[in-house]
């Protein structure tokens, strides 16, 4: 898929939701397609993606049809896609896939194999107590997983930044092997598109 | 020595039966113990253990949540780990791993994830030493209503307690189990 055609997805799910035609919450990217394009150029098809309530980008990258992921989100559950036959789970739970990724790793690394799991996290997921114990355990046993730290500068609407009082994030200038950090700017807010929708 | 899985119960305690529980799950090849005091000593579940393979028992840091959302992971990919949290005081701090995901990731993934996960946990033994009200929690109550596909069984009784694990093992409902012991049982019944 190209930027295009993530964004075109996008905006298609804001329509519909502005229509209120999506009787649940949507959370939608902008901003990170050419990032996450590069991301998943190191997915395959065996390996697992984990994320949060924000998920399109990585259903559609992991190859599930756009029908497919269509369907979902229009029956209400954008907040928690799970794809057994592509391997992605998602929660809507701050920091709730970070241990079951690290789960599935260890799965993998005791029984072998190639598969490797990939688990998605913002900046202020990345700043808590379970991400550090998930990055440290992972670290220490070397376990087939990397964690993908996508820093929108905020957790709904809370500056992670100012609520922490810190200028640099934990892994903002990090050059930690399991650790992929990336900066972007959204357009969407944390959840629908922007438009009050009156049911 | 093999467990007793057709042997007569009339004869058996609590921590017996226990023991024979533990060393029938480590015959499995899916089943995977960890938690604390699991490979090394420490609580009184270390000692049900002793008769299942060392390399099945994982130790892990003290990280209640990490260890429930691992052993969730692990039961994604096949595994049927039995996670330990010798008191139910302890299993609290694993909540939202248990309420939130492992309970709930059979519905919202519309039945395609089951997870089979094992949780072994206790009420605290009051006798001869009582540990104060941090550690003899009893929430089975609590967790069978906060659970919707989770079954909760508390083990009253020594004949209770195999097929307790036994069907936690092999149920193909696509539920996982928490099983309740009683501390004070252990040397009682």
């Amino acid at each position: 898929m190209t930027p295009e055609d993530l964004i075109a997805f996008e905006s298609e799910i804001a329509d519909i939701f502005n229509a209120g035609k999506i009787r649940a919450p949507v959370h939608l990217y902008y901003g990170n397609e050419v990032q996450m394009i590069e991301v998943f150029r190191d997915v395959k098809p065996e390996d697992w993606v984990f994320c949060s309530w924000r998920s399109h980008y990585q259903c559609l990258l992991k190859g599930v049809p756009r029908e497919e992921v269509k369907a979902e989100i229009l029956a209400g559950r954008s907040i928690s896609l799970c794809f057994p036959k592509y391997r992605i789970v998602s929660s809507a739970i701050v920091t709730g896939v970070l241990p079951i990724a690290v789960g599935a790793a260890l799965g993998i690394k005791r029984r072998g194999g190639p598969a490797r799991v990939h688990c998605f996290a913002g900046d202020m997921t990345a700043e808590t107590g379970s991400f550090h114990e998930c990055l440290k355990y992972s670290t220490n046993h070397q376990l087939p997983i990397r964690f993908i730290i996508e820093d929108n500068a905020k957790s709904v609407c809370t500056d992670t930044r100012e609520s922490w009082n810190q200028p640099v994030l934990t892994y903002e200038n990090s050059r930690h092997p399991l650790v992929v950090y990336y900066k972007y700017q959204t357009k969407y807010p944390h959840a629908g598109a922007g438009k009050r929708v009156q049911f | 020595m093999p467990a007793r899985e057709n042997a007569s119960n009339s004869d058996m305690k609590y921590f017996d039966e226990l023991c024979r529980a533990m060393e029938f799950l480590g015959r499995d090849p899916r089943t995977i113990f960890l938690g604390q005091a699991v490979a090394c000593p420490g609580t009184a579940m270390t000692n049900t253990l002793k008769k299942v393979s060392r390399e099945k028992l994982l130790e892990l840091p003290v990280t209640e949540e990490m260890q429930m959302g691992m052993s969730t992971g692990l039961a994604l990919g096949g595994h049927v780990p039995v996670s330990i949290y010798p008191r139910w005081n302890f299993l609290l701090l694993s909540v939202n791993q248990v309420v939130n995901h492992l309970d709930k990731l059979p519905i919202v993934s519309n039945g395609g994830y089951q997870p089979r996960v094992i949780i072994r946990t206790g009420i605290g033994s009051e006798r001869p030493l009582h540990p104060q009200y941090q550690h003899v929690g009893d929430f089975t109550e609590a967790f069978r209503l906060m659970c919707k596909t989770i079954e909760v069984i508390r083990l009253d009784e020594p004949d209770q307690i195999f097929p307790a694990y036994k069907r936690a093992l092999e149920r193909e409902d696509g539920r996982s189990t928490i099983i309740v012991e009683y501390g004070d049982y252990y040397n009682e019944k």
